[in-house]
């Protein structure tokens, strides 16, 4: 594989769970436990130098009853012009680094992931509601969250205040 | 009262499975379908005087003819010449909310081309504005916003609804769209389609311009708006709940 990938395995060995390539599109699979360690190579080695972000987001796949979130970091170099995808899959209520000391555009990219799927980031410096209103419950892009309907006051927004 | 009250106390994103929620036109009892855009039906013009294309008002509606000190009757009804004169120069609040945004700005372009009408001066303070066009879903955390903006427009006001989302959510019947524009604020002129092609809104906007003429608005004379009605029922929720904390401090 590419000297990228090659980088990445000789520094990480089998902590790297899965490398994928589809079409040259990168992927590795990583243990949530590594989550910071593993971006924090990516952007600072000289063989990856992945200096953007790209996106971070958030997927829940209730069919994998152990695991059922996952979380995507899609990184991209500048200076090598090649990207990589970094997945972990997490569990109910289970919290990874926020990785905004390395990409401050993680900062918005996660609180979304929070507000949406409930991922939690320790040591996110504002880690509140960025799309939905301050008094939503629940997080609507779970699979079990209802598609139709407003659902008995869970998004009922109080106007007192605001207009 | 009655029947508006109802719609509005359904349509502000409020979900009640018993009572069931308005989902479409043929639900909403205060709109009928007529040329192909949504009208108010007759009992619910009646009441907030609004006019159809062709429909006339007749002159005691508008006030009669204007009296001067003196007793000098002036023949000619300044409303009516206010109306006029505003109907060519509508300028109408840069304000788009989504995807029925593009087919504004195409109706603003060179070949649909609303400058032939004075429209074409979109202000982007709503102080400016004479009215707005709500085009697109408007989501719950931008709701007080939309108010916010359309309570910054000066009298007189016309709102033009533009899409199914702004007429009743479209099929985003979901956790975040206001089901509606009109349980937050009136609204004269509904152009449904997803998005209305820019004839569409041009019928509209003509619509618009015939009920600027007459100077007839969706508001009552109180200037009642929905979002309003919406705030003072939480506010007297609210209130009916304080007691409770007072009796404990007594
Ligand atoms: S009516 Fe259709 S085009 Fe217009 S905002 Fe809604 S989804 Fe978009």
């Amino acid at each position: 594989m590419s000297a990228l990938m090659d980088a990445i395995t000789a520094a990480f060995g089998a902590r790297i769970l899965e490398t994928g390539d589809f079409r040259g599109d990168l992927t590795i699979s990583v243990a949530p436990e590594a989550w910071l360690e593993v971006l924090t190579f990516c952007r600072d080695n000289e063989a990856t130098k992945f200096d953007m972000l790209d996106c971070l987001l958030g997927d829940h796949l209730p069919e994998r009853a152990a695991a059922p979130f996952a979380l995507v970091a899609q990184l991209v170099s500048h200076t090598y012009g090649h990207r990589l995808r970094v997945k972990t899959a997490l569990t109910e209520g289970q919290a990874v680094p926020s990785v905004t000391s390395l990409w401050p555009s993680a900062n918005f990219d996660e609180r979304e992931a929070w507000e949406m799927y409930g991922i939690g980031f320790t040591g996110h410096p504002n880690l509140i509601r960025l799309l939905t209103t301050e008094d939503f419950e629940g997080f609507p892009m779970r699979k079990d969250f209802p598609l139709e309907g407003t659902v008995g006051g869970r998004v009922r927004t109080d106007l007192r205040g605001k207009i | 009262m009655g029947m508006r009250e109802t719609i509005l106390g359904d349509g502000f994103y409020r979900y009640d499975p018993e009572g069931g929620r308005p989902r479409g036109a043929a639900d909403r009892p205060h709109l009928m379908v007529r040329d192909g855009l949504l009208q108010p039906a007759l009992e619910e013009r009646t009441a907030s005087g609004i006019c159809l294309p062709g429909e006339s008002l007749d002159d005691d509606e508008m006030g009669g003819p204007v009296q001067f000190p003196g007793g000098i009757a002036m023949p000619v009804q300044i409303e009516r010449v206010l109306g006029f004169g505003r109907s060519f120069s509508f300028w109408p609040l840069l304000f788009g909310l989504a995807c029925c945004a593009i087919e504004m700005m195409a109706l603003g372009g060179s070949r649909f081309d609303m400058s032939r009408f004075g429209m074409e001066a979109m202000r982007a303070s709503p102080r400016q504005a004479d009215g707005m066009i709500v085009a697109g879903w408007c989501s719950i955390k931008m709701a007080p916003r939309v108010v916010r903006l359309y309570e910054q427009i000066p009298d007189p006001k016309w709102v033009l609804a533009m899409g199914s989302c702004a007429i009743s959510g479209n099929v985003w019947d979901t956790y975040n769209i206001v089901q509606g524009i009109d349980s937050l604020i009136p609204v004269d002129v509904y152009v449904p389609g997803c998005p209305p092609r820019p004839e569409a809104l041009w019928q509209g906007l003509e619509m618009l311009r015939e009920r600027v003429k007459q100077s007839r608005h969706a508001y009552d004379g109180l200037r009642r708006i929905p979002a309003r009605d919406v705030l003072a029922a939480q506010t007297a929720a609210a209130e009916a709940c304080a007691p409770a904390a007072g009796e404990v401090k007594a």
